[in-house]
């Protein structure tokens, strides 16, 4: 038994390329990322240039479902997903910038950054209809703020705005993804030596100066990641939009999920490739933003320390 | 393959014998779901004395099973799924979901391309005893004895619930009569006195209930709202984006809870929603809210019960005709009428249970109601909602069309 066991593990080893085992993992999560990743993006971009009938497919080439996407108002929703998830990218990064300053350079009591750290992590184990809907009673026509605004008389009419507006969508993914931006942002900063902020003042610069020339510059890393992790998530959010928009603020993740539910896959599939293609053209912009202190590698570099 | 260092960086040499190699080990792993899908397969047959049924609507339960489970000595295992066709499609014919379903039940209409793909079976109606006594114009539903087949008189599903959708208002604000008294849809789509404090919904039965108002009240040319060209649905887009643009909608939603929420949180006062959800605006005392009797009609649809393809092998029909033949019992009638309001394929056992069982006023009363709709609502010409017209992607797409703009 043990002799066949020896036998058929010699014949693996025969059987599979020789490499080492750092090659061997490597290669291992490169294939898996590729099989779960890559070739699913694939294959949307393939199905997306196809028309199907129910479930099957034909195997003819044409851009009908792109065409068909702006004939369906396709144009203006994906104008103002991207102006409400970029608006939104640097409302979030002026919030989170000095909060996350402040947590890892200014907050000297420990109590305090617990509580703050155990604030900024809970949403991650909330749902995230659950950590939205509560605006809707806290916004609606009878809900607290109205009420307030009726009782202390500074309106006469309940504020219709507040709920199912631009302005709530705002409102909604301010909340959703303020801890997404102040997490990378605060473990960059946070890994900025104090003797770096000591030298600098000793060297006779102002705390702006300081703040310019020394901690912004080092802490990059942690702000391209959250807007990375702001803005990317933002385009297929679908809880935000719908709960607080009440639908009359589509963003284009609602539409690939109805048109999935009337199996028009196509254009779901060409909507979607779409998605893509503005995740590509944000990190060209990107790169091209980060040129001039040296390119994305760079700014990681200031990591090295 | 061997590793060659120049520099700081590792290049690999690929010869074509290992790279055969390679996908070799690649196709293996790549084949393995196939496999393990087969063997899963056989894992999945049915354990006897278990119902597994899928649903794609979680208010057809009846409140628990419990008294299924008491009188057909079965046990019930229920899932829930979205009732968009596309994802149930999917669900039935990619993820073959009749290897884990011994009943499936869905939107009548929808069952088509499941019939066309053979992805369910005839049911044989003879072996379910209370099928005989079903009102002849429950039979008649097209959807039960679908003529897909030329020599007619097949029938492919059971029907579990039915109803009439229009929608709600508040009477007494809007100094309107309630019901039994009709009132038109306009109040929806097209009336100053809800501007701004109505809704509608994002899918595309939302679209097609616009146009059976259009159509009623003379305002287009629609053929059939049920199963509209794009031309058509075009149209009638056209029309629900300029009642957007005039400030008609104070949201459009996606959810059942989306419409209570609406009801209760002052929103609306008038809003498309189904029928429990008026239910449960009134069980949190707004009793002035009533579901409506409208003018041009209703979309009348019903989720029946279909039986896939694979239970043949699985050789239960004797269990899952006991199942079928619950649902159609006086017991079903009598839980599911008085929660929900919806109407059952055997009303008549619903009333004959609720009085031998002594059930309480209310409930009697709710059954009652139910097999009154027959007469009433049913009665209605437009329309009976078919799940899946024939224009189904260029109707949502219309639709999207109004909730983006």
């Amino acid at each position: 038994m043990a002799l066949a066991e020896h036998a058929a593990g010699m014949n693996l080893r025969q059987f599979l390329p020789r490499m080492s085992a750092g090659i061997w993992s490597l290669s291992g999560f490169t294939f898996l990322w590729f099989i779960g990743i890559v070739v699913p993006l694939i294959g949307i971009l393939l199905f997306s240039f196809l028309q199907t009938k129910g479930i099957k497919v034909q195997w003819d080439l044409t851009i009908k479902a792109y065409e068909k996407l702006f004939f369906y108002g396709g144009g203006p929703l994906i104008g103002r997903t991207i102006r409400i998830a970029a608006t939104m990218t640097v409302i979030e990064l002026l919030f989170a910038f000095p909060f996350a300053l402040w947590l890892a350079k200014g907050a000297k009591n420990q109590n305090l950054k617990l509580i703050t750290f155990t604030l900024l992590t809970v949403p991650f184990f909330l749902s995230p209809v659950a950590r939205v809907i509560v605006w809707r009673s806290v916004m609606s026509v009878q809900g607290l703020v109205n009420t307030a605004l009726l009782d202390i008389g500074i309106v006469s009419e309940p504020v219709e705005w507040l709920i199912f507006s631009e302005f709530a969508v705002h409102l909604g993914y301010l909340g959703q993804y303020f801890p997404a931006m102040v997490w990378p942002i605060f473990l960059s900063i946070a890994l900025i030596d104090d003797e770096y902020l000591e030298a600098s003042k000793d060297l006779g610069a102002s705390r702006f100066r300081t703040l310019v020339h020394v901690i912004l510059p080092l802490s990059l890393p942690g702000i391209v990641a959250g807007i990375i992790f702001s803005f990317v998530p933002m385009l297929g959010d679908t809880v935000v939009p719908q709960q607080m928009g009440g639908g009359n603020v589509m963003m284009i993740s609602h539409n690939v999920y109805t048109m999935i539910g009337a199996a028009n896959f196509v254009m779901a599939a060409a909507l979607s490739a779409i998605i893509l293609a503005i995740m590509l053209a944000f990190q060209v912009v990107l790169w091209a933003a980060l040129r001039p202190v040296g390119g994305i590698n760079n700014v990681f570099a200031s990591l090295h320390r | 393959m061997t590793n060659k260092r120049i520099g700081k960086h590792h290049y690999f040499h690929l010869s074509r014998r290992h790279f055969i190699k390679g996908a070799a080990a690649g196709a293996v792993i790549m084949g393995a779901p196939a496999v393990l899908k087969g063997l899963t397969r056989t894992a999945k047959g049915a354990e006897k004395g278990t119902i597994r049924m899928l649903m794609t609507a979680p208010t057809i339960i009846p409140g628990d099973w419990k008294t299924f489970e008491a009188e057909t000595g079965l046990k019930m295992q229920d899932t829930v799924m979205k009732d968009d066709p596309g994802l149930f499609l999917t669900e039935m014919q990619v993820n073959d979901a009749g290897d884990r379903f011994d009943i499936i039940s869905t939107l009548a209409g929808v069952e088509r391309p499941l019939i066309e793909g053979g992805n369910i079976i005839p049911i044989e109606h003879k072996n379910i005893p209370n099928w005989a006594g079903m009102p002849e114009s429950i039979k008649a539903v097209p959807y039960l004895t679908r003529g897909l087949k030329p020599e007619g008189g097949t029938v492919w599903g059971t029907p579990l619930v039915m109803n009439a959708d229009s929608f709600g208002y508040f009477p007494d604000k809007l100094g309107l009569p309630y019901p039994p008294e009709e009132v038109s849809w306009s109040l929806v789509f097209d009336d100053e006195r809800t501007k701004g404090k109505s809704s509608t919904g994002t899918m595309f039965y939302y679209l097609e209930e616009c146009a059976m108002y259009l159509k009623g009240s003379g305002k287009q040319q629609i053929g059939d709202p049920a199963n509209m060209t794009p031309e058509e649905a075009n149209k009638v887009a056209d029309y629900m984006i300029e009642r957007k643009k005039a400030g008609q909608f104070r949201s459009i939603h996606t959810t059942f809870d989306d419409q209570v929420q609406l009801i209760k949180n002052g929103e609306v006062l008038a809003i498309r929603c189904w029928e429990p959800a008026v239910k449960e605006a009134q069980k949190a005392g707004m009793k002035d809210f009533v579901y409506s009797n409208a003018t041009e009609g209703y979309m009348k649809w019903m989720h029946g019960c279909y039986v896939p393809a694979q239970v043949a092998d699985r050789g239960n029909f004797e269990e899952v005709y006991k199942a079928l033949n619950w649902i159609l019992s006086g017991s079903y009638a009598a839980a599911i009428s008085p929660l929900r309001g919806y109407v059952s394929g055997r009303p008549d056992l619903g009333a004959q249970y609720a009085k031998e069982k002594g059930l309480d006023a209310a409930a009697a009363a709710a059954i009652d109601e139910a097999q009154a709709k027959l007469g009433k609502k049913f009665a209605k010409d437009l329309f009976w909602f078919t799940g899946a017209p024939d224009h189904l992607a260029e109707i949502q797409a219309a639709t999207d069309r109004f909730v983006n703009a």
